[in-house]
């Protein structure tokens, strides 16, 4: 009901977000764009928790911390 | 002396709403990935990584802004999002395999909206307008 499509957040919160950064009033993105895009932030965000995870538990931690994330931040805004 | 103006205070609230429904859907995801991997998150973590993803939103969409504007268009498509994603092997991948999906998706609602409005205009029976009023309602609910 909420065109959450698979999982992503919420299509309108997706389309304000993007328009925030837009320079150009006229900008528009088609409905299947915003699709794709709620699916994108959503393995970024699923990436960026896995990847923590990982660094973690190879630090035999059972707990994610803040220096994981810095740890694993590199390579993930390399990857995307 | 007001060191904000009015719109500029607006667009303030804007971005911090927006800034929250993230933290939320974040929380959410990392909760999920905790119950997955029998681990816990810090705040601070779930914090960190809801701030990276709403600063990755603005260069997505000043990128994807980019494209279509490079293709001469003013509607930002699925080539562009599928464009965005060609950094990493698998994410190209996955995004154009959901990209296919939709595509697909689109097609079959065509299709079935052609045998609905087909069948409407041949109705000879009442059972077929029934059945053309009762489809109707379904896409209503849809939508």
């Amino acid at each position: 009901q909420e065109g959450a499509g698979g999982g992503g957040r919420c299509r309108e919160t997706v389309n304000k977000i993007l328009h925030l950064h837009f320079k150009d009033d006229k900008t528009r993105v088609s409905s299947d764009a915003l699709l794709l895009m709620a699916e994108m932030l959503n393995v970024f965000v699923r990436e960026a928790a896995a990847r923590s995870t990982r660094q973690a538990q190879a630090e035999d931690l059972d707990k994610v911390d803040i220096e994981h994330v810095e740890k694993v931040l590199p390579q993930l805004l390399l990857d995307f | 002396m007001e060191p904000l103006g009015e719109q500029e205070r607006e667009r303030l609230l804007h971005s911090q709403r927006l800034k929250a429904a993230v933290h939320y859907t974040v929380g959410c995801l990392c909760q999920e990935v905790a119950e997955d991997k029998g681990i816990q998150f810090s705040k601070q973590t779930v914090a960190a990584i809801s701030e990276i993803t709403f600063r990755q939103c603005e260069n997505f969409a000043k990128d994807l802004e980019m494209f279509a504007r490079h293709g001469k268009r003013t509607v930002i498509n699925s080539e562009d999002v599928k464009l965005l994603a060609r950094r990493s092997n698998s994410l190209l991948r996955y995004i154009t395999q959901k990209s296919e999906e939709l595509a697909l998706n689109n097609l079959e609602q065509k299709e079935r909206k052609k045998k609905k409005s087909s069948a409407a205009k041949g109705r000879t029976t009442s059972d077929e307008q029934v059945e053309a009023v009762m489809a109707e309602s379904e896409d209503s609910n849809m939508a």
